[in-house]
Parts: C-alpha cells; structure tokens; sequence
C-alpha cells in the first residue's frame, strides 16, 4: 500500500489529507472507502492532495466515482493541494470543468460557509 | 445437435484424455470412454450403449458435453433416467455418479470414476519404497515412509493415485479385504472417491458396506472406529452387516490435519476435533480374514498419515486450480494481443505503423485503424484499470467504434454513442480515454480526443502539441464532445500514445514524461521511441502497457 489517508475536522468541514499514490488496485480502493465512510456523516469534504505525487487511470476514476456519488446524494467534495502532475492529468482529461479545485485548504473549507451562510 | 469431438478433462482417467463410463450388468463390466457428444443410450441397436432390456426405451437418454461440462438427457424415456436414485431429466454429471436408464439395480453406468488403469504416480512410489524399505523395517514404519514419499511427489492431479496408494497399502497393512476412501463435497456429502479390494481391482459400488458404521464413525470424536460383529450384541439397523455377513470393519474419519504449533502438553480441557473431510472405510467377511486384531498403533498412523496426505494432495489441486486461473489470463492477453493485431489500410498519402508494449498485467489499450470514403481514421484508446474486465471493456469498445467508424458517423457522434452507452451501463468506475484522428488525404486531420494523452505531431523536427481535449467516455453521461483539426504536411508525423510511455518508471521513480516522448519523437521513428523507453526503464517492469501509434503523412 502506498496510500496514506488522514482524516480531521476543520471548522466543521472534514478534511482528508492523501500522502503517496492513488493507483489502481488497494489505493484506489482505500480512498474509496475512507471517503465513503466519511460522507456517511458529512456532506462537506475537503480532499488535500499535496501529499500525491501520482494518480493512474484507475485512481482517477475511483476519485469521479466517490465525486459523481457524493454530488447526488448531495454531499460535495472540493480539492485542494493539486500538484503539477495532478494537474496536468485533470486538464488532459478536461476533468479541471467537472472538479471544485482550490489553491489552498483555506479556501476550500472556506468556500463551504461561504455556501452556507 | 452437431456430432463433435470432445476434448475432455485431462485428468487421471482411464484414457487419459476422455472422461470413462464403467457400464456394469449383472457380472459383465465394461469400460466405454466417452470421446464424443451426443452419446446415446437406449435399446436401438445404433447406441453407443446399448441396453437391451424392455424396460429401456429405444431412444431412452443422451449424454451430452458442454464445454467439457458432461450432462445426461432423458429424451422421454417410459420408465425414467436417474442420477444417483433421482429421477432427471437432465443433470450435470460428478464423478462417481451412478446413472441408471429405466432399469434399476440390474444394469447402471458409472460417470468417470476415479480409478486409473496405469498409474505412474504410484508405480513410482513404489519404486522408491522398494528402493529404501529393508526387509527388517515394520509394517508401521514402511507406511509411514511410503506416505512421507507420497507428500513429497507434489505431482499435479496426483490425488486419485493417493487414494488408490492409500487403499493398497491400508489393504496390505491391516489384511482386509475391501477399503473405500470417502470425501466430503462441496455440499457436505460423502462420496465414493476410491475403492479397492486385496486383489487390487477397483470397486466402484459401495451398496455392500455398512453405511451406518461410516455414519457413526463421522459423528463420533474418536479416531478410528473398529467394530468386531462377532462381539457385538446390537446389530439393530446394522442391516448390511447381517446382509452381507460383514465381520470386522475400520472406519477411520479423515480430519484435517491441526496445526501442530499450538499442541501445549498442558493444553487444558478436551480437544476439539478438527473438520471431518473424509473417510477411510476397510471391512472384511466372515468367511474370509479376521482383521479385529489389527493393532492400534498401524491404524492410528493411517489416520494421521492419509488425513495429511488428502490434504496435501488437495492443496496441489488448489494450486492447479490457481495455475488454471492463469491460463485464463493468458488467454485474456491473447483477446488482447489479437485487438492490437490491427491489419493496417494500405492508403496511398501515408504510411501507419502501431505497436504495443504490454507489462505483466493485461492492459486496456487497443488500437484501430479504418480506411472509408472520408480517409484513414486512426483510434487509440485506454480503457482504466488492468486485468480481465479492462480486457474485455476495451473490445466492446473497439467494436462499438470500429462498427461507427465504417457505417461513415461523425468522430463526436461517435465519442458520444459510446460515453452513453458506457454510463448507462453503470460499470462503476471504469472509463476510457480515446482519441480518434481521421486523417484526409490532402493532410487534413480531425481528431476528437477524449481525455487522452495529447498527440504529437513532428513537422520539420519540431513537435506540436494540438491540445483540444474533452472529457474521457465513460464518466459522465452528459459530457459534450467537440473535435478539433490540424493539418499535416507531406513528411509530416502524427504520433498517438498511451499513458503507459509517458507514465513509463524508472528504478528511481522517475517518469519518462512528455519531455522525453517529444525528444524521442522529433528524432526518433516508432521503433527508436521504444528503444528510448526500455534504455529508460533499465530492468524495471512496465507497470502499464505502451502504445505508440505513428502515421507518416506523404501527400
């Protein structure tokens, strides 16, 4: 397993941070299920992924799949920390348009009492 | 139905390669391999078995494979099929199952026991017995060494020829007369895996043994039961012992072997006996051998010694099974060779060239090329993830594409059909990320990529980039699809990779980057892309698959 996946509370907003690689295979399924257990309880996520050095196609679809799921059911999921390579991966894949992606932590978590208030 | 050769289960049968009927009729008993499907039985004189008893309709059953999936067919018998007592109409058939057609008990048939005419495995056991056992050595002795030699001959599809090892040398040892092996199924059930009598031939019914003894034996926690009829008072529903004047008989239950680690010699309170998978029947007649007085020691080293032998045996079918389980991936990496197998349209303005790199993994790339009024259509996709259903996602995708591509739809069209059509399906988080360039014979290129690694197009020893992109098929159902165009000159390249090259590691984690493909790309041809991808990666393993597709624009 290269994933480590921490979770904490942030103004009201959870925050889950990645550290390593999200590919295909236990990593994408880690995040899959650290994510929906968290949206059990929370409809507002931030998801740091300064720590990702490399996401794979298979990553990359774990991480729509949990997005798609959460916006139906009303939850949302904003990222923040994207790396040049993370980047990149999401403007090839125009994936930048479906995303909420932020410079900074504060800012999203921000952006979710914006929302509310 | 159309007559067809079988290719059988390679497993020890009597041929070897076709799976055996034992027909068994009064005192004949025939052994018929079954190497072709439909197999008829009746009492027409054209069967392949025929039985000729009024009770056995002219065309009374069929015995059919599917697949190497043997089933018999009652084709409207008067008087019925049945497989093992049950009345059918059609049945999958096991091994051992006893097949009666319309008459019963007279005449029936035995689907592929397990019983080998030639027995290599064992031949050689005895070999090496024969080699290392000195006169001097006890009965004990020599079966222990003769199972250890067993254990160690990891033979695939070894375990029939255990079980007619164990019932020799059980027979030899213990001076009975018949010896039956019992294994569990799937559903729990005891079944007749092996039987053998002292002469060494094999028995295929047990109706003669005493049933209830072996269900006793199973519920009881002792490790063998012996039960001397002459000294026993109560033989109330003991009905073959009285039937069939059984005298003495050894039923040893087969329990998985414990793992010896935890064996304290202060271990408190009773065992627990561990799961019954089998068991060891030997019986024998009064009118024959008295085997009461077999000694303990040699029946308790049989019950130890054959559990650990099945069991082991059993793990080398596991393991058969898991190199089975290979076999399948191979043959998925063949679906998946022969999708790169692309016969590549002669067209007079340019030269197509693909080839494909595959890792360990099978991969979800493919490739496509189609010549139609509008010009050469080049496709290159890569489905997410690995393994089989990447495999198989990516030739519905090939095939989904291709069939648009020759029926002349718009590349969008296209893109847009298979986005639908792979989000309506619902297949979780798969997707795909294509490209499609069509490329017309004055040099002008439409392509539509969809989440694709940008194409390089190499024009006078510089690379571009055309950089329209749109969302990958398969994410999400309302994604817009545009295309975009360039224009290629004669000498010109267009050259369409997969992830896989850009994405390619080094040992020390690096990638092989864009940066590297536009050097590789401005001087290099395909092949010398290749070369700069291996001499990159050193002896690290790709950990996807690589595909370069280069078409040479010339005019």
């Amino acid at each position: 397993m290269t994933l480590k996946i921490e979770t904490r509370q942030a103004d009201g907003v959870t925050v889950m941070s990645c550290q390593g690689r999200i590919v295909f295979g236990e990593e994408a399924a880690e995040l899959r299920e650290n994510l929906k257990r968290v949206l059990a309880s929370t409809r507002q996520v931030v998801l740091n992924l300064a720590g990702v050095n490399y996401i794979d196609s298979g990553g990359l679809g774990t991480l729509v799949g949990v997005y798609s799921s959460a916006r139906a059911s009303g939850a949302d999921i904003k990222l923040t920390g994207l790396g040049q390579r993370l980047r990149d991966v999401l403007q090839i894949t125009k994936l930048v348009t479906v995303f909420e992606v932020y410079d900074s932590e504060q800012e999203a978590i921000a952006t979710f009492h914006r929302g509310a208030a | 139905m159309a007559f067809q050769t079988i290719v059988g289960p390679s497993s020890g049968t009597g041929s070897g390669v076709f799976p055996t009927l034992v027909f068994v009729q009064g005192n004949e008993q025939r052994v018929i391999n079954l190497d072709h499907s439909p197999f008829g039985v009746g009492r027409k004189v054209d069967k392949d078995l025929v039985i000729a008893d009024p009770r056995v309709s002219r065309d009374h059953a069929l015995i059919v494979s599917e697949n190497g999936v043997f089933s018999v067919v009652d084709q409207g018998s008067k008087h019925g099929t049945f497989v093992n007592g049950e009345r059918v109409e059609r049945k999958t058939l096991e091994r051992n199952d006893r097949l009666e057609f319309g008459v019963r008990e007279v005449a029936y048939v035995i689907f592929n026991p397990q019983h080998g005419t030639t027995n290599s495995a064992r031949e050689f056991l005895s070999q090496i017995s024969g080699m290392h056992i000195s006169d001097e050595t006890t009965d004990l002795e020599k079966l222990v060494l003769f199972l250890e030699a067993a254990r160690k001959l990891n033979t695939i599809g070894v375990l029939d020829e255990i079980l007619m090892t164990l019932l020799d040398v059980t027979l030899k040892l213990t001076r009975a007369e018949r010896a039956y092996v019992y294994m569990k199924n799937a559903r729990g059930e005891l079944r007749l895996a092996a039987g053998r009598n002292a002469k060494g031939e094999p028995l295929l019914d047990d109706k003669t043994i005493s049933h209830s003894i072996l269900e006793d034996a199973l519920k009881s926690n002792s490790e063998f039961v012996l039960t001397d009829t002459s000294r026993s008072v109560d033989l109330t529903g003991r009905k073959s012992i009285v039937a069939y004047d059984l005298r003495t008989v050894i039923c040893v239950p087969l329990r998985k072997p414990q793992v010896q680690a935890t064996r304290a010699a202060e271990a408190p309170g009773p065992a627990i006996p561990a799961e019954v998978m089998g068991a060891l029947y030997v019986d024998s007649r009064f009118a024959s051998r008295d085997i009461s007085g077999v000694s303990n020691d040699i029946l308790h080293a049989i019950a130890t010694e054959a559990a650990s032998l099945i069991e082991n045996a059993r793990l080398v079918q596991a393991e058969e099974a898991g190199r089975r389980y290979q076999q399948e991936l191979s043959i998925a990496a063949s679906i998946q060779q022969r999708l790169m197998a692309v016969t590549i349209p002669e067209v007079p303005f340019a030269k197509l060239a693909g080839r494909n790199l595959s890792c360990k993994e099978i991969g979800g790339d493919f490739f496509d090329a189609v010549n139609t009024d509008e010009g050469l259509t080049i496709v290159l996709a890569d489905v997410s993830g690995k393994g089989v259903s990447a495999a198989l996602l990516a030739s519905t995708l090939q095939g989904m594409i291709y069939s648009q591509l020759t029926a002349g739809m718009p590349l969008t069209e296209i893109v847009t059909a298979v986005n639908r059509f792979f989000t309506d399906k619902n297949i979780g988080e798969k997707y795909a990320t294509v490209i499609i360039a069509r490329v017309r014979d004055n040099g002008d290129v439409e392509y539509v990529n969809c989440g694709h690694i940008l194409p390089l197009v190499v024009s006078n020893g510089e690379v571009q980039r055309p950089a329209h992109g749109n969302l990958p098929v398969g994410l999400l159902p309302d994604a817009k699809y545009e295309s975009d165009h360039c224009q290629l000159k004669p000498g010109d390249r267009l050259i369409l990779v997969t992830d896989g090259v850009t994405e390619a590691e080094n040992a020390r984690g690096d990638f092989f980057e864009d940066s590297r493909l536009e050097l590789a790309a401005k001087t290099g041809t395909l092949e010398q892309i290749f070369t700069a991808i291996s001499n990159f990666c050193g002896g690290t393993p790709l950990n996807d698959d690589c595909t370069v597709v280069e078409l040479m624009y010339t005019g």
